[in-house]
């Protein structure tokens, strides 16, 4: 199934479009959206608030069902498949970082991140959980590993978070506002761990982010305006 | 350890006020649960053990003879039967030397008793009672009611002119020990029988208008020179007596009798005892189901942007299904539990309170009989069925709903 040439791109959208209906309106978001992400990169997505960066992000993360197109991810129409395909899929291939960290705060920070693997296979492997130590020292929390998320900072919170989106080796890492709740300092450490990571891992990233100096930073970037890809410069 | 019962667990153990007065709520259903049935049966057994303990078990009479039916010579012609007791000869157990046989290769039997009963007028100066004389063999006198212990006066023994009569009758009568009576059967033989003991069992029937003889001066009085009326047997398991009646009925052609047929208002009681401890119990298992539904669902709630979070990492809906129901089932088993034990211990609080002058408990409370296993398994079961819908909103929380809450 994912046997795709390299050369292919990561993820291809076709004419993607998403209104949601209400008892009263009907709220076109997205109006045919169409861009590809190659192997790889890391790709700022920007756009004013209300331009529908979330609800893309959401659809790309098979959270949320597009009203019409196709999106194509490792050579698979994700529109066809069934919820719990969707959830398998996700949990193998598709990492979330949110703004708001949302790690479970009853959980440690290694508990955090081996959920994702553990989830899915039914216990705490003896590799997830080194694959889980490894990830918090790659973002600098091996000291922190056994600390319960409720005691961590905010910027601790979020390379757990950056940590736990990694944990099953995903092809595509979706951010949304990664760095948006944090100080600027903490923001550019926390990118300058994504960017490093990407380099290092080979993951393709794509972030929403209203902050320009790091949207300059990514490889290339997508401008929404509402509902609409307006830039997709040519990488 | 399945990572669902780790992810139950942890969010049992991290509220735990919330877990523990869930689990103590759980337990107080069992308990009242399990003293119930611990009252009721206790209280049943009381009631039995009372009535059944000074009575046979099981009976075994002649068989009825019915009239033959004599067919018309019109097989045209309507038939009508008249059915009566054949009265032309007095029913008797003649060949019970054989019913002996099967009755001592028996496992369960406790007692067994061989008489021949009939009907006299008792007479002392100017009193006549009439009243019922079991002729018994002197050695089996207490295989049935315990006479022997219930002596209380003079001593319990059966020669060929004694008799041993109960306290009331002898009160009507006006008679002590070693004071002689005139009896008068049905079949018009008299006697001058002498008042060996007197018994109070405390059973009505047998110490006012129930008298023992020695079984051969009841086959003189009664003009049985061979046979039985009767005869009687008492089990270890009373409960076992239906079906040994019926073996019996069958193996003897005699018609056997179980207690519990003889003493429908006792089973009319019991039945309505059981009842009402039926509905007690149900109510306290809705008790449960309300109680565990309620706080699970708040869980739910309280938790919908975590369980949202698991399900953008890709944890599937079954996943978050099972984590509810296990916290169901982990309540419902340790509450369970702790409440079987505290049935247990206030139940046997109450049955070693001191007892009264008679002997008697101040409440018939029986710690053994607390139906623990099926309020074990009740409660479990409730429990878990109570986490279902909680659980099944769970499942189906809208991840980006709950993420953006």
């Amino acid at each position: 199934m994912m046997t795709t040439a390299d050369s292919t791109p990561l993820l291809e959208v076709v004419d993607l479009r998403k209104t949601f209906v209400d008892r009263y309106f009907e709220t076109p978001v997205l109006k045919g959206i169409n861009f590809t992400l190659a192997r790889g990169e890391m790709v700022a997505m920007q756009g004013s608030s209300g331009s529908g960066k979330s609800t893309l992000l959401t659809i790309l993360g098979t959270l949320l069902a597009p009203t019409s197109g196709t999106f194509r991810m490792l050579g698979q129409d994700l529109t066809r498949l069934t919820e719990s395909q969707l959830s398998e899929f996700r949990n193998r291939y598709i990492g979330f970082i949110f703004q708001h960290h949302h790690l479970l705060p009853d959980f440690t920070a290694l508990e955090n991140v081996v959920f994702p693997h553990a989830g899915r296979v039914g216990r705490e492997t003896r590799v997830g959980l080194e694959r889980a130590a490894m990830l918090l020292e790659r973002v600098g929390l091996s000291d922190r590993k056994h600390y319960r998320a409720t005691r961590l900072s905010g910027g601790q919170k979020q390379r757990v978070a950056i940590a736990r989106a990694l944990m099953n080796e995903p092809s595509l890492v979706l951010a949304d506002e990664p760095t948006g709740n944090l100080d600027r300092d903490t923001a550019n450490q926390s990118f300058e761990l994504l960017t490093e990571i990407q380099r290092e891992t080979g993951t393709t990233f794509l972030l929403s982010t209203h902050d320009e100096l790091l949207a300059s930073r990514c490889e290339r970037r997508i401008r929404l305006l509402d509902g609409v890809v307006v830039t997709t410069p040519a990488h | 350890m399945h990572y669902s019962v780790k992810v139950a667990l942890r969010y049992l153990t991290a509220n735990r006020l919330q877990s523990t007065m869930l689990i103590a709520g759980v337990a107080i259903a069992v308990m009242v649960f399990t003293f119930n049935a611990a009252l009721i049966n206790g209280l049943a057994e009381f009631q039995i053990q009372r009535v059944v303990g000074s009575t046979a078990h099981v009976t075994l009479k002649p068989e009825r003879r019915m009239p033959a039916v004599v067919p018309p010579r019109d097989a045209s012609a309507v038939r009508a039967v008249v059915s009566q007791r054949a009265l032309q000869r007095r029913e008797q157990i003649k060949d019970w030397r054989a019913v002996e046989s099967i009755l001592e290769s028996l496992p369960d039997v406790t007692g067994i008793s061989y008489n021949v009963l009939g009907t006299v007028l008792a007479t002392r100066g100017q009193q006549t009672v009439p009243i019922t004389l079991k002729g018994v063999e002197p050695q089996r006198l207490s295989a049935i009611a315990p006479i022997d212990t219930n002596v209380v006066a003079g001593e319990p023994r059966l020669g060929l002119n004694d008799i041993l009569i109960g306290k009331r009758l002898a009160d009507d009568l006006g008679i002590g020990v070693a004071q002689p009576v005139f009896v008068q059967s049905d079949q018009g033989r008299e006697r001058v029988l002498i008042v060996r003991g007197l018994y109070a069992t405390g059973v009505e029937s047998i110490d006012a208008r129930l008298a023992y003889v020695n079984l051969d001066t009841a086959r003189v009085l009664f003009d049985y020179p061979d046979g039985l009326t009767e005869i009687e047997i008492k089990l270890a398991d009373i409960y076992a007596a239906p079906e040994l009646a019926e073996r019996l009925a069958d193996s003897t052609g005699l018609e056997a009798t179980a207690w519990s047929e003889t003493n429908q208002r006792l089973k009319d009681a019991l039945q309505g005892q059981r009842s009402s401890g039926d509905i007690i119990k149900f109510f306290t298992l809705l008790t449960i189901v309300i109680g565990v539904a309620s706080a699970l669902l708040l869980t739910t709630y309280r938790r919908r942007p975590e369980i949202g979070i698991m399900r953008s990492f890709g944890v599937s809906q079954r996943f978050v299904l099972s984590v509810f129901i296990l916290q169901g089932a982990l309540i419902g088993t340790l509450g369970s539990i702790a409440g079987c034990l505290l049935g247990y211990g206030f139940s046997a609080l109450l049955a070693g309170l001191p007892r009264g002058a008679d002997g008697s408990a101040p409440l018939p409370v029986d710690p053994a009989l607390g139906e623990y296993p099926i309020a074990l398994l009740l409660a479990v079961v409730a429990s878990v069925l109570a986490a279902i819908l909680p659980a099944r909103a769970a499942s189906r929380v809208d991840p980006v709903e709950a993420i953006s809450q």
